[in-house]
């Protein structure tokens, strides 16, 4: 198992700025299970809405759910809405 | 010196001149985005994109409205990915000076802007007026669907709201 901290923007701040989940594998979509199982957890499933239209970020790329993650930190992007 | 070289040059150094406290910052051939704590200074945007080529300056301030969806609103915090929403604008303005021949300011605001404040302000100089209207138009369209920015809208009582919007989600 690797522990990968989720941090948090948008609407995902009423969780604080983040959380960890634990993945038996790299990709993105085992870290969207994760965090789908840990906002029922938290007792947040309301958050499930959101997350499916949400996207994960390492560093300064966006990943689609099939790309795998090198490190241990990323971000979660709810829909944006700038201006 | 070939004119764009001299546009960059001119362009530049009226940038410099002016002292905008912005924490994240790139700057292109023909333009500058930039993010910036607190709301955006309207006045003097204009001299930013200023040439003595151009014809036509076009501006777009956005400012924080008073409601919102039937609800009050006393201000917006605006939450930001510093390194992304700043590689989204640059990619963004590199597009719209390739589309339009036009020198470019567009500056977004994180942290609290109050009610009348301005949360963005995006500007456009070109020959004719069509360029830099289009160009302007575009960009805040863009920056709306494309920059991750968020909104929590603070209510008169300080009811928080976070706003919904467009999904970066492409699988």
């Amino acid at each position: 198992m690797t522990t990968i901290t989720v941090h948090c923007l948008g609407a995902f701040r009423t969780l604080g700025d983040s959380f960890v989940v634990d993945i038996d594998n790299m990709s993105v979509a085992s870290i969207r299970a994760a965090v789908s199982s840990s906002f029922i957890a938290m007792e947040r499933p309301d958050l499930n809405t959101v997350l499916t239209r949400s996207v994960f970020a390492e560093g300064d790329e966006l990943l689609k759910d099939h790309a795998t993650v090198s490190g241990s930190e990323v971000s979660l992007l709810p829909p944006v809405a700038g201006g | 010196m070939r004119p764009s070289q001299e546009v960059k040059s001119a362009f530049c150094l009226r940038w410099l001149e002016v002292k905008l406290d912005l924490f994240a910052r790139n700057d292109g051939e023909r333009y500058v985005c930039g993010l910036i704590d607190g709301p955006c200074q309207m006045e003097g945007l204009d001299r930013l994109v200023q040439d003595a080529a151009h014809g036509a300056i076009a501006q777009f301030f956005g400012v924080v409205r008073n409601h919102n969806e039937g609800l009050s609103a006393e201000a917006v915090d605006y939450d930001v990915h510093p390194e992304l929403a700043l590689k989204a604008l640059d990619e963004l303005c590199e597009e719209l000076c390739t589309n339009y021949p036009v020198n470019l300011v567009m500056i977004h605001s994180r942290g609290l802007v109050r009610v009348g404040e301005s949360s963005v302000v995006i500007a456009a100089s070109s020959a004719h007026r069509k360029d830099a209207l289009g160009a302007v138009s575009e960009a805040i369209d863009q920056l709306k669907i494309r920059v991750p920015i968020w909104k929590k809208e603070i209510g008169p009582d300080d009811e928080l709201r976070w706003l919904d919007g467009h999904s970066l989600r492409k699988d």
